[in-house]
Parts: structure tokens; sequence; C-alpha cells
């Protein structure tokens, strides 16, 4: 037990993290209070590095996700700390600082803040560390609770206050749904366990029925992940809550709950399909798609929909924020594309990055995360003053009109970000996209590899936009001058930067990418005795014994694989 | 040859473009050319140290590990079509900058960057011998001519801009589906057995093209289909076409240069390096229809060029109208055919590129292109008249200039491509499937063409002087000092297209010589591989 | 392990009766006062009823936000007691060779020093202070 708890040593460095800076953000001195952002950077920075020497689970069908999922958290999320920074209370710390008023710890959001920032990547990480179908819940709602009051504090306007009410009541549908699937889930499989329910769900699935409840629990869980992935059906809060919330915040939601979400959505359709596709050689739930077909059709039809719906109202966009909300949705369309594919073709020979949709899935979270920060950043370091002397941050696609050459690091940083974001070669973003077609190609789904294609197509016709007006118009009428907060250009900088110096790294994060989408080989034992009972070698019984502890002998051919090394 | 001169070919624009960032603006036009001179040098250099007698392998072969997991390598090597079109690029490049000297006045350090990072990608595309390596420089090009075209165009460079990337944007997305397609059948439908890299995650274009080949024809018709979305509306094919004309119209003069001489050749040079070799059942079972489209290309495209009042859209269909024969020839799957179509390639560059200078070159004194303002220049400018009468008629295909051999070599191909008179045993005869009715419906184009382009030099060249109204003239503000007729800089960038136009059409026995390896290797791995008809023909088949 | 379709519900039927048992209890309740209760309606019992006051202004008065904080840290402490007594009910019967024991121990504290965090994080934050 002990041991285990060495996978979670990231997320209590970060709870540590937010102990220290719930309690030195409400520091009545001034110094002491600007430690918060710092504080939080270290602890985030120790936990990334924890991170990357955890060794990878065995608890779940997915063991490799832990170190790689928890890694990129914390990689962006160091960035999201940059670019937090005076996000709450600039305009207090302003009076403050100019002796108007003193300061009050009930006025003060900071700590709440910072803290609530770390809570949600700590609740990101769980996600990836979760084996159970409770742990599962709070993970997500660990994740998504801080971002509600995040976006309602983030900026004055009433907008940010309905934005947040939006979003919160909308997640708690979707809580909802997800969480009675989970219920059926337990109700179909008899536990709540995930290696549990994966074997059962195994065993129905060679049997040759899967238990209607079970599905139904797996597709109503999906559906209602999806609120965190931004996806159709539940994606209609996106543009609002992204144009609402302060850009900052916009970025950390475009990248925190959805990686939470697509975490969430591998581990599930993991237990359901992919390895276990071909149990014991054979063909489960046949015409060679390693998914149930409810849920291969399900999931088709949300990750199409999700595409188009996502490009088709991005383009109708006038303001840049709402088009990165409609394109946030568009983006996890494409990786739905990767989950259908999962891990499907070639697990036995040449296993490789190209051919594994949960790879590519993994892969493109890191890119997009990065990408998208960029653009986000940009609008965050535009400001001006309206006229009640409240900072507004850059919205449409006038305000960065010319930005390349009224303040080049800013206008730079947009034009990579977008080109990367549309895929174009050879920027990060291609190698992303790339992943995800030729997973799609690998696991024989052309029709949606096509769809795809023209989705990408559409998306140039926005992000060019975006390109076009910062890099090739004249600056002219924008009232937008850059942020006095230095961080928040830095960030965009960073990712800007990332999304060409990460090409070369390219390699050893797919190889990473790789290893953490490796799903456990299961054997199902089909013995004399029949096939009631499922049996593994990979997945262990969890630790209360009074579950039936495994029959027969472990197959020899899985002792090698899946622990991911 | 080594794979450092190729590597340094297509890196070297791209440094010029580094070092053109960090130097001042006032320096943007000397750094440029020096750049493109060092490159044609380099390109000189590469071109002499090439072993043309061995035109069909791939010479300066190299190979670099990228990303081992996606299979990526960076790895070069060029035949002797490359070589042709490295050496094309490379021309065009010093060409393209010395003519903007003076069009160009505003940011010219943005301009000079992107026409220098634009020839890098494309020198890249000629070098490629990886799958991924050839599509990012494909797809790179790009994002250069929608900057060059939107930022330096005319009126309407906004629309033509965003209509060209998008139209070559989807497309190409479409051809990487079915490139990605070849790649996974290599990797997971074939064995180690089946050949060379087979069975392995690789983006090896000589790899996948022998497993290429393997697909049945079902699946080799969605990968043609898949492929020709991309490289058709590149060339552009007859119904894909609608781009060209508005992106050629507002683009600058180097723009354009570079889109007729090199930017289109992608397409076809994709079309013979993917098309042909990747699925041969294909491309023979759908030869005919694609030769179709070529035709109606060509009439359509040559009398659409008729009625057009504006001289730069006129040349610009005129391409769509020359590219329909050199697709024309490379269906025809024989050795003529193809020969004459990679010659084309290169004859089009030449004699389209020159003749965008000089409208380039007119419109600066004039500002305009309408054939209903100016014409009767040859009183006012000689020089510049006795070249375009000179370019015109190599694009119409004169004998002694050189549109004439490689459009006779297309026809020809077109003409011979028949299996039926080989069964028949008819002298002179390929295994094909077109024939001669394909080549005589063509054929009509060369009147058209004809007809277009003697047209637009009449009204342009001769008859009474006309100009355009003095206030029309100066709108811009204060124009650069031009000299009335051609300046010395103007008649030095031209001279050396004419010297070669000329040379191509008398003696182009060198150069189709050097094709005649790597073409005839081709349609013989087409026919090889094309399944049931490309089963041995009975009496005497065989080429001319 | 069992699917629902394989439970035998008959293990419930004790639950069942309990709440059948609750159910008619709280309909007898309602249905006995509606049928046999006296009834004298009048202005002061038609009143909403608060806790014996007399209920004047309007139902959407703002409590001074001090309350609702109040009511927080009173949670935090409610919460705690909640989970300490059952620890410290089974704690002890724990084996002392058990090696869970160590853990049992430390996941405590742990869930102390978390209230401990929200105590000060209260503090500094001016629950306490009432001026």
């Amino acid at each position: 037990m002990i041991e285990r708890l060495s996978l979670l040593y990231p997320e209590i460095v970060l709870f540590l993290g937010a102990c220290l800076v719930m309690v030195i953000g409400l520091s009545p001195k001034r110094e002491v209070r600007s430690l918060c952002g710092f504080a939080s950077a270290g602890s985030l920075l120790i936990a990334g590095l924890l991170a990357i020497n955890t060794s990878a689970g065995n608890t779940t069908p997915l063991p490799g996700l832990l170190p790689y999922v928890k890694a990129i958290l914390a990689g962006v999320g160091l960035l999201l700390v940059l670019l937090l920074s005076g996000v709450v209370d600039r305009r207090d710390e302003e009076e403050i600082a100019a002796g108007r008023r003193a300061f009050s710890a009930m006025r003060s959001n900071r700590a709440e803040f910072h803290a609530f920032f770390l809570f949600s990547l700590m609740g990101a990480m769980l996600c990836a560390t979760a084996d159970d179908l409770i742990w599962l819940f709070l993970a997500l709602e660990l994740t998504s609770l801080p971002t509600y009051v995040m976006v309602a504090v983030s900026t004055r306007g009433t907008r940010a206050q309905e934005a947040g009410v939006k979003y919160f009541f909308l997640g708690a549908l979707g809580a909802g749904i997800f969480l009675y699937g989970f219920a059926l889930l337990y109700g179909g499989t008899g536990s709540t366990n995930l290696a549990q329910i994966a074997r059962e769900l195994a065993r129905q699935g060679a049997a040759g029925d899967i238990n209607p409840i079970a599905m139904a629990g797996l597709m109503l869980a999906v559906v209602g992940v999806s609120f965190k992935i931004a996806a159709v059906p539940m994606h209609f809060y996106t543009p609002d809550v992204y144009q609402g919330a302060a850009a900052p915040v916009s970025a950390m939601l475009a990248f925190v709950p959805k990686t939470a979400g697509f975490v969430t959505i591998l581990t599930l359709v993991s237990c359901a399909g992919w390895s276990y596709g071909f149990v014991d050689g054979r063909d489960v739930y046949g015409a060679g798609f390693a998914l149930p077909a409810e849920l291969r059709i399900a999931l088709w039809v949300i990750a199409a929909l999700t595409m188009t719906v996502g490009n088709v109202m991005a383009v109708l966009q006038t303001s840049i924020k709402r088009m990165l909300g409609y394109s946030s949705v568009a983006h996890s369309g494409y990786m739905l594309v990767g989950v259908l594919a999962g891990a499907a073709a070639g697990e036995e020979s040449g296993y490789s990055f190209a051919q594994s949709g949960v790879a590519a899935v993994l892969f493109y979270l890191l890119v997009y995360g990065v990408g998208n920060l960029g653009a986000f950043a940009v609008l965050a370091s535009m400001e001006r003053r309206n006229p009640d002397g409240e900072l507004v941050e850059a919205d449409e696609f006038g305000d960065v009109r010319g930005l390349c050459r009224s303040s080049p690091l800013a206008g730079w940083t947009m034009v990579l970000s977008a080109l990367s974001l549309l895929g174009l070669p050879p920027l990060l973003g291609f190698f992303g996209k790339f992943g995800l077609f030729s997973a799609g190609i690998a696991a024989g789904d052309y029709a949606l590899v096509v769809i795809l294609g023209l989705n990408s197509a559409i998306a140039a016709f926005y992000y060019l936009r975006l390109v076009a007006v910062s890099l090739l118009d004249e600056p002219q009428g924008s009232t937008y001058a850059p942020t006095t907060i230095l961080a928040r250009p830095l960030a965009g900088a960073v990712s800007a930067l990332g999304v060409i110096v990460l090409i070369a790294f390219a390699e050893p994060l797919m190889q990473a990418a790789t290893k953490a989408g490796r799903v456990a080989p299961m054997t199902l034992g089909v013995s004399p005795e029949g096939v009631r009972r499922a049996q593994t070698t990979e997945l262990p019984e969890p630790g209360t014994g009074d579950r039936g502890a495994p029959s027969g002998a472990p197959a020899p051919e899985g002792e090698h694989d899946g622990a991911g090394h | 040859m080594s794979a450092t001169l190729l590597v340094i070919l297509t890196l070297l624009p791209l440094a010029g473009a580094a070092v053109l960032a960090l130097r001042p603006e006032g320096q943007a036009r000397t750094v440029a050319l020096w750049t493109t001179l060092l490159a044609l040098g380099a390109a000189g250099v590469a071109m002499v140290q090439f072993r043309w007698d061995h035109g069909a392998d791939m010479q300066g072969v190299g190979r670099l590990e990228w990303a081992p997991s996606l299979g990526l390598s960076l790895s070069v090597g060029a035949d002797s079509v490359a070589m042709l079109l490295i050496g094309l690029t490379a021309l065009l490049g010093p060409i393209c900058v010395y003519a903007s000297f003076t069009a160009i006045e505003h940011r010219r350090r943005t301009y000079y960057g992107w026409l220098l990072v634009l020839q890098s990608a494309m020198t890249g595309v000629f070098c490629a011998r990886d799958l991924v390596l050839f599509y990012t420089c494909f797809e790179f090009t790009l994002v250069p001519m929608y900057i060059l075209i939107s930022l330096y165009g005319s009126t309407n460079r906004k629309k033509a801009a965003t209509k060209f990337f998008l139209y070559t944007f989807t497309g190409s997305v479409l051809t990487l589906a079915g490139l990605l397609f070849v790649v996974w059948f290599n990797a997971t439908q074939l064995v180690p057995t089946d050949g060379p890299g087979a069975g392995k995650w690789t983006f090896d274009i000589g790899a996948l093209q022998h497993a290429a080949v393997r697909m049945s024809s079902g699946q080799q018709a969605w990968v043609l289909a898949a492929m020709m979305a991309g490289f058709a509306v590149k060339v552009p094919l007859f119904p894909l076409h609608t781009w060209l004309p508005l992106a050629h119209t507002e683009a600058p003069t180097a723009g354009s240069v570079i889109l007729a001489g090199v930017l289109l050749k992608l397409g076809t040079y994709g079309m013979y390096r993917f098309v042909l070799p990747f699925v041969p059942s294909a491309v023979v079972e759908y030869a005919p229809f694609l030769a179709v489209l070529c035709i109606m290309g060509i009439v359509y495209a040559g009398l659409i060029c008729w009625v057009q009042e504006d001289v730069k859209k006129l040349v610009a269909y005129s391409s769509v109208s020359h590219l329909g024969f050199c697709i024309l020839g490379m269906v025809a799957l024989n050795q003529i055919g193809l020969a004459g179509s990679v010659l084309y390639m290169v004859n089009h560059g030449l004699s389209t590129g020159a003749l965008f200078l000089l409208i380039g070159m007119m419109y600066e004194r004039y500002h305009t292109r309408s054939m209903r303002e100016v014409g009767g220049l040859a009183a006012k400018m000689p020089i510049w008249a006795t070249f375009m009468v000179f370019f015109a008629m190599a694009s119409v295909a004169l004998p002694g200039l050189n549109g004439f051999v490689s459009e006779f070599m297309c026809l020809m191909g077109a003409f011979q491509a028949d299996s039926e008179f080989v069964r028949a045993g008819q002298v002179g005869a390929t295994r094909g499937v077109l024939g001669p009715v394909y080549a005589a419906v063509a054929g009509t184009g060369i009147i058209v063409a004809a007809m277009y382009l003697l047209m637009m030099v009449g009204k342009m060249c001769f008859g009474p002087l006309r100009e355009p109204h003095a206030h029309h003239a100066h709108e811009s503000h204060a124009p650069p000092v031009l000299p009335p007729d051609l300046s010395a800089r103007e008649i030095v960038i031209l001279l050396p297209l004419a010297a070669l136009c000329l040379v191509l059409g008398l003696y182009p026995r060198p150069v189709l010589q050097t094709l005649e390896a790597p073409t005839t290797r081709a349609v013989d791995w087409v026919w090889e591989h094309a399944g049931v008809r490309g089963a041995p023909l009975a009496p005497q088949g065989g080429r001319p | 392990m069992s699917t629902l379709g394989e439970v035998n519900l008959s293990s419930y039927l004790p639950l069942m009766v309990v709440v059948l048992m609750a159910a008619t209890f709280a309909a007898i309740n309602i249905v006995g006062t509606l049928l046999i209760g006296p009834k004298r309606p009048g202005k002061t019992k038609g009143l909403t009823y608060e806790s014996g006051m007399n209920p004047v202004g309007t139902a959407r008065k703002r409590f001074n936000v001090r309350f609702y904080l109040i009511a927080m840290v009173f949670l935090v402490f409610d919460v705690e007691i909640v989970f300490l007594y059952p620890w410290a009910a089974t704690y002890p019967n724990l084996a002392m060779s058990d090696p869970d024991r160590v853990i049992w121990f430390w996941r405590i504290l742990f869930f102390l020093f978390t209230t401990v965090v929200a105590y000060v994080y209260g503090y500094r934050k001016g629950v306490f202070r009432f001026d």
C-alpha cells in the first residue's frame, strides 16, 4: 500500500503547494503575497519532476498514462502559472501600491485563485491515477469545481459571472450524466474497479453479449465526460465561457479539464475495447473493430459532429476568444478520432506511435495545450482601459490587426500558435495531427479520416484569418497596448518557441506517448470450466480479497509487457 | 554529387532569409540577390557533378533519422527529372529577386525573406526522398505564397490568396490521407519478406513504391483519387483550376513567375513521383478519364483565353491549357509522352515565366493590364515587343523554340499510346489506353493557343499605339524612374530565359537523352505492375 | 462478481420492509390529521413559520456574509468530528502487528493537517474577527 502511495507523490506535492499558497496569499505583506505565483510554479515543477520519475501504474488497462499525463499537465501548468499572473487582483494591488487603501484579506482573491488552480491540476492528475469509478468521479469533479469559481472571479465584469454560472450549471448536468453512467456501469458489471470492469466486459464480450445496462452506462459516461472535453452534445457552453472568462483562464479551461476528460474517456473506453477486441486471437466484436459496435458508432458520430460543428461555427465568429472556443471543440473532435482508433492494429508486431490512436491523443493533448496557450497569451497581453478605468483584453479580430508590426513578439506568437494549431508542417501541430491521421488510417476508419482532413481545411480558413490579420494588415485604429505584466507575453513566447523547439524533441515525446498509450494486454482464459471467470496476468485483483481470486495459471505471453517499460 | 550539396541547395535560401531578417530594410534586395545567386551557383555545381548518363538513378542520396517513432527521416536524393526542376527553381530564384527591384517598395524585408523561404521549400520538394519531408515542403510552399499574394498583390489580393490557400490545402490534406494509406498498407499488410522496408512503418519513397503496387486495384483507385485531389488542384487539372487565374492575376510579378514556373510543377512532379509508380493499375484504368479532363482543360481554357481582355489573366488561363498537354503526355504511359511531359514542365516554366515577367514590366510602366487600354507598344518599346513576340512564339510551340519539342512529344505520346494498334502490328505504336482520337482532339488546342497568343501579341505589340491616360499612369505615388523601354536590368533578366528557350528548342537532344533512362524505367514499372492490363501484348510491342 | 440481472433480490427484502414502514407511517400521519384534526384557521396560523418570530420584510433579505463564513468554519470542525469519531472507534481494534496500522495513523494525521490548513486559512481571511 505504501508503495502505491508513490504514484500519488505529484498530487501530494500539488496539494501541499495549494495549502502553502492558500496561506501566504493572504499575507498583509506585499512581498509575501507576491510569492504565490512562485510557490505554485515551484510545486508544479517538483510535481512534474516527480511525475517523470514515477513508475507506471499497474492497476488500470492503461497503466502507462500516469507519468506522461502528469508530466504534461505539470509542464503546461507551469506556463499557465506565468499566464495567470495578475488575473484576479491586479486592480486591488495597484490601489494598495498607490496607498489608496489597505490590504483586505476578505477582498483579496489571490490565495484562492492560485490554490484552486493547483487543485484543478491535481484533479486532472488524479484522473490518470484513478483505478476506480469512484476515484475517477471525485478526480473529475476536483478538476472542474475550482474552475467554476476561477471563471466567475477572473474579471470583474458581469460577463465573467454569467460565464461562471453557465459553466457551473452545465458542468453539474454533465457530472450528473456521467455519474449516472458510472452507476449503471457498476450495475452492469458488478464492480467499480476499472480492472474488474474491464475483465467483466471482456468476459461478456467473449460470451457474445454485453450487458445492455453496462453498455448504456458506458455511453452515458462518455456523453457526460464530453462536457469536460467540450464535445458535441455538451459543447454549448464553450464559446460563452471562453469569452466571458479572462483569456488566461480560458487557456486553462482549454487544457486542464480537456486533459482530464480525455484521460477519463481513454480509461473508460479501454475497459471496453481495443485489446479486448481480440481476446485470445478471436475478433470479439466483429467487423475488425476492437470496440463494441454501440460504443463505436456513438463515438464515431460524436467525433464527426464535434469536428464539423466546431469548425463551421468557428468560421462564423468575429471574436477571437469565441473562435478559439469553437476551435477547442473541433480539436476535441480530432482527438476523438484517436480514441476510436485506439490501439487497434499491430499491437503484436511493430507496435508504434504511428499506429496507436491512444498515443496520438496523448501527444495531441500536449501539442494542443502548447499551441492554444500561445494564442490566448497574446490576447491576454494586449489590453486597453475602458472608460471605467477597467483593463479590457483584446478580443475582436480588429484588436490584433497588424500585431506583428506594432508589437512583434505578440504578433509572431500569434502567427506561430495559429499555424501550429492549424497543423501546418513542420510545426509541432503537424506532428500531432499526423499521428491522428495515421492512427485513423491504421484502424481502417477512412471515412472519419477524410472528415478529419476536410475539417482541417475548414480550420485553415479561420486560423489563416488570424494569421493574416496579425501578420499582414497594417496596424491602425487599435487602441490596445502591450500589458505591463511581462509574464504573460513571456508565457506566449515560450509556447511559441515550444511549437518550434519541441519539433526537435518530437521523437522522445512520441516515444513517451507511445509508452503511455500502451494497453495492458489481457488474455481471457477460456478454460474447460467455461468462460465464466475471466483471468489475467496483467491486471491484478484489487486489494480486497473478497471478490474471488483469479483461478488458473497466468498465461505466459503477457509477462513482460504492459508495465510500460 | 553529394547529399550535402542537395541539403545546402535546400537550406541556403532559408539561411539567406534568416540573415535578411537581421539586416536593415535597405539591404534586403542585395542580400536576397546574393543568396539566390549563390544558390544558383550551387545548383550549377550540382548539375555539373550530376552524372546525366545515369539519369534514372537516385544520386546524392543521404539519410538522417529524425523521428523513428513515426518512421520519419530526412532523406534526400535526385534523379535527372528532379535535377532539371531543381535547376529551374535555382534559375528562377535570382530572376524573381532581380525583377522585383523596382516593383516592391514597401516592406522589402518581408517580401524577399518569404521569397527565399519559398525557394527553400520548393527545392526541398524536389530533393525529398522521404514522404513526410516531401509533404512538409509541399505544404509549406503555401505560406510564403499566401503572404506574397495577400501583401504585395493587386486589388483583390486577399480573396485570391485565401482562395489559393483553401483550394490547395484542402486537396493536399486528402493527398496526405492517400499517402498515409500506402504507408499503413506497407507497415501492416505486408511482411518483411515482401520487399525492402515492407512490414515496417517507413516513409521512404523508394520502399513504399514497391509496397504500393501490391495494393488491390480497388485500393489503388481510392489512393489515386486521394492523391489526385491534391496534385490535380496544384497542376491545375480542368475542373479544379478556378483558383489559378485569380491567384495569377492578383499576385505580384515574381509571385506569378514562381507560381507558373515552379509551383504548378509541384503537382506534375508529384504525379510523376507518386501517382505513376504507386498506383500503376489504377493509372492504366483511369488514364482515359484523366486524359479527357486534360483535353477539356486544353480546349476550354484556350477558348477562355481568347476572350480575355486582361493580359495577365490570359497568360494564366494559357497555363491551364498548357499543363493539360503536360498531363496528357504523362498519362499516355509511354516513354516519349512521359519524356515530353517532363520537358514540358521545364519549358513551360521558362516561357510562361518570361511572359509574366514581361507583363509585369509593362504593368510597372502603365499600371494596367487591360488590352483595351494599352496596345501597339512596339512603337514605343521595341525591345519589350521583341521579347514579347519571342516568348509568345515559344509558348505557341513554334518549331525551333522549346515549346514545340515538348508539345509535339506529348501529343505524339498520346497518339501512339494504343494497345490495339500494337496488337494489330502497327509500327511505332506503344501500349497504352489513349490513341489518335485523344491526340487529335488535343491537337486543336494548338490551334486555339496560336489564335489567342497571336491575338494577344497583335493587340499588345502592333497596331496604333494606345496608352492609358496620363492621370491613370501616375495615380500611384511617385513611380520609380523607369525608361520608356526596357532597362539593362530587365534585359539581363530576360536574356537567360530567352537563351534557354532557344537552346532547348534547337538542340534538346542532351536533355532528352538524360530523360530517356528515368522515363523508360517509370513506364516499364507502370506496365510491369499494371496487373491484368499490363500482361504482355502479342506481336511487336515496343517503343519507336 | 455479479451483475444486476443475477442479483438475488430477496436479500433486499428487509430494506423494502423498512421503506414501506416509513412511507406508511408518514402517510397515516398526514391523512390522519387531515381527517380527524380540528380545523381553526387564522391569520397568524397562515403565516410562514420562522422559528417563532414574525416574518417581516422580504424573504430575499440579505444576510451578512459573515454568517456564511461562520457556517463554513463550523462545517470544517463538524466534518472533522464526523471522520475522527469512527476512526477513533475502530483504530484500537487493529492488531498491533497489522502493517496497515501505520498507514491508518498517518492518514488521520494527514486529515488533521488539512483541517489545520483550513483553520489557518480561515484565520487569515479574518473569519474570526468581529469588527
